[in-house]
């Protein structure tokens, strides 16, 4: 059971009449942990969830939840927070949210106890009388991911969890869910475009581009994965001076025209094809006053670009 | 079934409980008491003190009383006393002028010539008063006067002319009454009940009408909140419309116990204070004062009220008003979940309220002919049937029409809420998209 995949995902289609949302998806998100579900506008992420949430059904192909085939059963133990969320504005919040929790099949007490510590622990707890009409898009936000967490579910997903929050609330959104992580009785499925919350909180990733997956694995893999022999270095000449004593010896990418505070300039260079690496340091450090050089990491941002870009110029 | 009941209360207690609902159905009752009330005082208002003075030129029917000082009816019997209506007797008429002095509203000159052409003038400085009597007996002071001068004239050639005793003369006349019955269900006042029954058929008209667009409006508001999301991936999107339907059509159903409630304590009432005002007379003997109940049944005009199988019809009301909600508010569910905003829906409302708009048409036009062809068929076909079935109903309709009927409902109901069901699941999700018909036929296919 324990090393069982929270999720088997294999061989997905889905097309709505003409329109192919999702073509032999296929992939594993393993239990526990936050795994992230990364994708353009359009590149068929929402229906995925759609299916795991039992709304709508694959054409083909199939969806395993901790090794059983996915069904309506398994909704009491799934919590979802999608993009597209609201609240009733007819509403109390308190009522609101015991609406909700025996939806998801909790009884009163239970439900009642466990929002009442979500509120606290989020701060919400002074408007459980008040109507949803009087709540800020901020406060709705956090009401909205407690009725996700609520049934302590085995799997969550999250749509872009932190849209809408400001810096605090969405630090405080981070917080929960690090220590669901740590908690390790809940598998976090996060779908956002904030490529730095994918680094900071996300195990694994998939990408998926007109439906199709493109990149599947863990994070500091795919960054591993990425290198390709750029170089980083900083250094405290003016961009002049350095540009021309790099010469020919390495494509130049990006070098930033302000210096900070310190008086250093940071550029990003490929050096060219043979050139060994250890000889060019020892070289250019005699030319300018290099200050650092290290090989360059890539970010989940420039993995998405490129990734994103690679599939549409394959496509073409 | 768990999460259906938490739908089906959500939808119910949410709109029950608001400021609108609970005032418009407490406003209802009281804003017709009033209305009635008010009618009542206005009518009381305008029942002036009628006096006529009869100058009796002719002296057939009035003769002096030495005793009292006065002319007074040689038939007492002939004017027998009415609320604002006082008779005196002379033997001339007045001048116009001291008619006009006179605290007399009206003057019947009443000479010889009455025997031949059976008519009398009367004069008056204004128009008389709609009414002697309170509405209940709706009699004129005009037709008041005449019928009781007819009696009098009447009394005077029946003992002069025939020598015959008035009294007995007046046992021996009868008077034939025309009452209709209907063959198979042995009520007679058709047209009364034709009025009950288009009075269900229009008060079921504007329950599926107000309550199917409450349905409506409920699904777009969810669609726009942006909820439905998170709704549907707890309880199937068929729960969540059956679910709906359910609670607001309860909401419909609270809100006509509650009138008929409010409605029962006003009738209640009403007659309680009637009986205490002394108007519940029997029309053949006024002197007789009578309970609400029977009163009713004495009257005329509303004795058909007791003739109507209120049980049937209230039985049937019901199935017709379940069903008939089911079968539109379905439509109009679905119609909801294929646009973003109300105005989007117009043009696909078009084709769900025409048999809805049509029924109540020819519910109006079978007022004159309640078994028209028309009706008869319209009562037959599921979707007008609700509302043609139950103005025929207190006329009588065979059994088998009744139930070929509520059958013919239910299994349309039934199959529209499956149908609109697939719509709504597709539809419930799609936004930003203009829905056009073929697009709605294509997710009727879509499994």
């Amino acid at each position: 059971m324990r090393d069982l995949p929270a999720l088997n995902i294999a061989d997905i289609e889905k097309s709505f009449g003409a329109q192919c949302a999702l073509d032999g998806v296929g992939f594993q998100v393993p239990q526990r942990g936050v795994f992230g579900l990364l994708g353009p506008n359009g590149a068929g992420k929402t229906t995925l969830l759609r299916m795991l949430n039992g709304i709508t059904a694959p054409d083909r192909g199939s969806i395993s939840f901790f090794g059983e085939p996915i069904s309506r059963e398994h909704l009491k133990s799934i919590g979802y927070l999608p993009e597209e969320r609201g609240l009733y504005k007819s509403m109390r919040v308190g009522e609101q949210a015991m609406y909700f929790a025996q939806l998801r099949g909790m009884n009163k007490t239970d439900a009642r106890s466990k929002l009442r510590h979500w509120f606290e622990r989020l701060e919400v707890d002074g408007w459980w009388n008040k109507e949803v009409s009087e709540v800020s898009k901020g406060m709705a936000q956090k009401i909205q991911f407690i009725l996700s967490v609520l049934h302590e579910p085995r799997l969550l997903i999250l749509d872009e969890p932190l849209s809408g929050f400001d810096p605090i609330n969405a630090q405080r959104v981070r917080d929960v869910i690090a220590d669901l992580k740590a908690q390790g009785n809940t598998t976090i499925l996060l779908s956002t475009h904030d490529m730095g919350s994918v680094e900071e909180m996300c195990d694994q990733v998939a990408l998926l581009n007109h439906g199709k997956l493109v990149l599947h694995g863990a994070v500091p893999e795919l960054r591993e994965a990425a290198r390709d022999g750029r170089v980083e270095v900083t250094f405290r000449d003016t961009v002049m001076e350095f540009t021309v004593a790099l010469g020919a010896s390495a494509e130049l990418i990006r070098i930033e025209e302000e210096a900070t505070v310190t008086g250093e300039r940071r550029a990003l260079l490929r050096l060219r094809d043979g050139t060994d690496q250890a000889e060019w340091l020892h070289w250019i450090s005699g030319q300018v006053k290099l200050t650092s050089c290290a090989l360059w990491q890539p970010g989940m941002r420039e993995i998405f670009i490129q990734a994103v870009e690679h599939q549409g110029t394959d496509e073409s | 079934m768990n999460r259906l009941r938490l739908i089906i209360f959500r939808e119910w207690y949410t709109r029950v409980r608001r400021r609108a609902f609970i005032l418009g159905t407490l406003l209802v009752p009281i804003l017709m008491a009033i209305l009635v009330g008010f009618g009542v005082w206005m009518e009381r208002a305008q029942m002036e003190e009628n006096k006529v003075l009869v100058a009796d030129l002719s002296g057939l029917i009035s003769y002096w009383d030495e005793a009292r000082e006065a002319w007074v009816p040689a038939c007492p019997d002939c004017f027998p006393e009415r609320s604002h209506l006082e008779y005196r007797f002379a033997e001339e008429a007045l001048s116009d002028d001291d008619f006009l002095a006179s605290d007399y509203t009206l003057m019947v000159l009443f000479d010889d010539g009455i025997l031949q052409h059976q008519t009398a003038k009367y004069f008056y400085d204004k128009s008389p008063a709609l009414s002697t009597e309170s509405a209940v007996e709706a009699l004129s002071t005009e037709s008041a006067v005449e019928n009781d001068l007819s009696s009098a004239i009447e009394r005077f050639k029946v003992k002069e002319e025939l020598a015959l005793n008035y009294e007995a003369y007046k046992r021996l006349k009868t008077n034939v009454r025309l009452v209709g019955e209907d063959v198979v269900t042995k009520d007679g006042n058709a047209t009364g009940r034709t009025l009950i029954g288009f009075i269900f058929s229009f008060f079921m008209f504007i329950q599926i009408m107000v309550y199917g667009m409450h349905v409506m409006r409920g699904v777009i508001e969810e669609k726009a909140n942006r909820i439905v999301e998170v709704v549907i991936s707890v309880v199937k999107p068929i729960e969540l419309m059956a679910g709906k339907i359910i609670g607001i059509g309860l909401v419909g159903v609270t809100q006509v116990l509650a009138l008929t409630l409010l409605g029962y304590i006003v009738f209640q009432v009403g007659g309680i204070s009637l009986e205490a005002s002394g108007l519940l007379t029997a029309a053949s003997n006024e002197g007789l004062e009578l309970d609400f109940e029977t009163w009713i049944a004495s009257n005329d005009s509303l004795g058909f009220l007791l003739d109507v199988n209120w049980p049937l019809m209230i039985f049937a009301s019901l199935i017709y008003f379940v069903a008939g909600f089911f079968m539109y508010a379905s439509l109009f569910a679905a119609i909801g979940s294929a646009v973003d905003q109300e105005s989007d829906a117009q043009y696909l409302m078009i084709p769900a309220m025409l048999p809805l708009l049509a029924s109540y048409i020819v519910a109006a036009m079978a007022l004159e002919n309640p078994e028209g062809q028309v009706a008869v068929i319209g009562s037959y076909i599921p979707l007008t049937a609700p509302i043609l079935m139950l103005i025929r109903l207190p006329l009588g309709v065979e059994w088998w029409e009744l139930t070929g009927s509520i059958i013919g409902v239910v299994v349309t109901a039934y199959v529209l809420v499956r149908l609109s069901a697939r719509i709504f699941r597709t539809g419930i999700l799609m936004h930003g998209k203009k829905v056009t018909f073929r697009e709605l036929g294509r997710w009727l296919r879509h499994d």
